[in-house]
């Protein structure tokens, strides 16, 4: 009798993710395109949206046409006219663009055509503004908070190899601007909240291509203010932090946006212990969930964070070896403690948020 | 905090080096009647096959010999351009800027598909320690207090940058080619009347150039950073035309020109660990060179008065 229960229990268990794709099938997919404005192969943003796009088409659950547009200047001036193109065609159930370079466009078109829908990812400059357009947002804050809360163990813990008695965290950023403040000042709360005495070196690139000028500043950080764990965030430019780490032997480099362990060669993987994660790819699909579920998302800013997988931390490889077991708790409570609302990590974009952020930057510089 | 350490100095040499072979490049060019505002776009594309190259090969020397060629290639096809079929030389260069920025995108991925199969937009995952260009520590010269510090250890290039300074000033004024190069420069009329090949030294001047910028690309790519990634020369090539014109178009005033630029930015690299606002420390290189050109621009004026006043 008991047996029978549990084969029978077992085959309704089994039966459960078998339900849902059908559910999904039965419904007509949707037709999506994708714009790219730069080009896939960032191995970042632009994949990792493909990614969950491509995930989706797998399932069945959509048709994806996917549009390289380019990313360089003489590009620009593509991005509206494709915008318009597929707006006008009419065929798409949904447009999907991304990042902060795309919402002049997408505003003119989206108001163009009221009756299209309209996804943009990763910013919220119009969110709420029109009907048809669904802000998707990433809680950095709350990736900072981790990150923050591991910088923070690292630079205590002197039994690391090229971790110093100094403890000096160190970020790297493009601009000083409320995106960028947001990882900031979730960065500066995790690594105050582990130690209070814990100094954080702030510096913007003030640009995202140049590489070496990014390496000038990491070694300054190295080098003047005893730094060694850097986080950048600062696109490409990011990784000339990485690589003054490497020269200088100075400590830690922490990735941003996607796992950069990937993307680096040989040298500069080593030196990189972990990257904190913006899941673009899974917040679509999130995002295509709610969306079959009936729960309308668009005319809004939805912000995700840990809870939704909209952000991350990667625990392979580097972290998993490199870390004590004390820190890698410490970083598990943080996040445990982020997800269930227990902590509520400051946000830039926050009324007066930035301001708030940048006393916070001053108050805690070595 | 201490600003003017060693490490200091070393960061206004490393920074001034790039600026410096694009600056000399400009220098040769601008006696030869030659304007080319296309060594930016030179460069990244220098940058882009110089890393390509050493990873290719497995060795730097040769990605820095291919740098230099698709300089060279690259400086000849403006030069065809612009001698041959008269286009505008500033046009030329304009495009030359423009293939620089969305040329190398385009040809990074297209390569990386046929060749290994997968799109890269940069070379970062490609290039390890060995294929970068390799520092030198100077024997003796390193053990000299403070001073050793400043000028030992730098990059291979470096070394180059500033014996090409002197390779420069010899070029243009103690051998036949260079009283050619100059001579084109002044007047082409002139020049031609007494049966030297106009076209000829132009296409050797530009050519000179395109070699210098990409030396200029290579460190950027092969020593200063690792790999190419797109637009990653920013601007060096257009500070270049500035050094040059700062220099007075001189040899050893556009090297001390490119030094200026190097300090002013490492000032700005160190003054950021005080809190300056970096909005603040960002143009702190283009206002240098703002007010250098207007202080070059009245040094000029007043030279000009004195001698006008003595012909009077």
């Amino acid at each position: 009798m008991k047996k029978t229960l549990l084969a029978l229990s077992t085959l309704a268990l089994a039966l459960v993710p078998l339900a849902v794709p059908q559910q999904a099938l039965a419904a007509e997919p949707r037709n999506v395109v994708y714009l790219v404005n730069g080009n896939l192969g960032d191995k970042s943003f632009f994949d990792s949206a493909k990614a969950g796009l491509d995930q989706l088409e797998a399932d069945g659950r959509i048709t994806l046409n996917t549009v390289e547009m380019g990313g360089t200047d003489a590009d620009q001036p593509k991005w509206l006219s494709t915008l318009y193109e597929v707006a006008d065609s009419g065929e798409y159930d949904l447009i999907v663009c991304g990042t902060f370079q795309m919402p002049d466009y997408l505003k003119e078109v989206a108001e163009a055509y009221p009756d299209q829908k309209f996804l943009i990812f990763d910013d919220d400059t119009y969110a709420g503004e029109d009907a048809n357009v669904a802000n998707i947002v990433f809680r950095q804050n709350d990736l900072g908070y981790i990150i923050g809360t591991l910088a923070g163990c690292m630079t205590l813990d002197t039994n690391v190899e090229r971790i110093n008695e100094d403890k000096v965290i160190g970020f790297v950023g493009g601009y000083d601007s409320p995106v960028i403040n947001d990882f900031m000042t979730g960065y500066i709360t995790g690594a105050q909240a582990v130690d209070p005495d814990i100094k954080v070196d702030v510096r913007y690139t003030s640009d995202y291509v140049d590489t070496a000028k990014a390496k000038e500043y990491g070694n300054s950080m190295i080098n003047d203010s005893k730094c060694d764990i850097i986080w950048g965030v600062a696109g490409n430019a990011g990784n000339g932090a990485a690589e003054a780490v490497l020269e200088t032997g100075g400590g830690w480099f922490i990735g941003v946006d996607s796992d950069q362990e990937l993307t680096f060669s040989d040298d500069l993987a080593a030196i990189t212990l972990t990257s904190g994660l913006k899941n673009v790819g899974n917040s679509l699909i999130w995002f295509m969930d709610q969306w079959d579920a009936g729960e309308e998302l668009f005319g809004k800013r939805t912000s995700l964070g840990i809870v939704e997988g909209g952000v991350g931390i990667v625990t392979d490889k580097n972290y998993d070896t490199i870390t004590s077991d004390e820190t890698k708790a410490a970083v598990d409570a943080a996040i445990e403690a982020v997800s269930s609302g227990e902590i509520v990590v400051p946000s830039a974009f926050d009324e007066g948020g930035n301001e708030a952020a940048q006393k916070l930057r001053d108050s805690v510089r070595p | 905090m201490n600003i003017f350490t060693t490490d200091f100095f070393f960061s206004i040499i490393r920074i001034a080096t790039p600026i410096l072979l694009a600056t000399l490049a400009a220098v040769i060019g601008e006696k030869g009647g030659v304007s080319n505002i296309g060594l930016e776009g030179i460069m990244m594309m220098s940058a882009l096959f110089g890393s390509l190259g050493a990873y290719w090969t497995g060795s730097w020397l040769l990605g820095l010999v291919i740098a230099m060629v698709v300089g060279l290639i690259e400086a000849l096809l403006m030069g065809f351009f612009a001698f041959k079929l008269q286009t505008d030389i500033i046009l030329v260069g304009t495009a030359v800027n423009m293939i620089g920025s969305g040329g190398t995108i385009f040809l990074v991925k297209t390569i990386s598909n046929t060749v290994m199969g997968q799109s890269l937009t940069s070379t970062t995952s490609l290039i390890t320690k060995a294929h970068q260009i390799p520092s030198i520590s100077i024997p003796y010269v390193r053990d000299i207090p403070v001073v050793g510090k400043v000028i030992s250890g730098h990059s291979l290039l470096t070394y180059i940058a500033f014996l090409l300074v002197i390779f420069t000033i010899i070029l243009l004024y103690k051998t036949p080619l260079g009283l050619n190069i100059r001579s084109v420069g002044e007047n082409p009329n002139a020049a031609a009347s007494v049966g030297v090949s106009v076209s000829r030294i132009r296409y050797i001047t530009i050519g000179i150039g395109g070699v210098l910028a990409g030396l200029g690309g290579a460190y950027m790519s092969m020593y200063y950073a690792m790999g190419w990634s797109l637009d990653m020369v920013a601007g060096r090539g257009f500070i270049a035309l500035a050094a040059q014109s700062m220099g007075g178009g001189e040899p050893v005033g556009s090297m001390l020109a490119a030094l200026v630029f190097g300090f002013a930015q490492a000032l700005g690299i160190k003054v950021s660990a005080t809190g300056v606002d970096s909005n603040l420390v960002a143009p702190i290189p283009y206002i240098v060179t703002i007010i250098s050109l207007v202080l070059f621009a009245l040094n000029q004026r007043r030279k000009e008065r004195k001698r006008f006043a003595a012909a009077a």
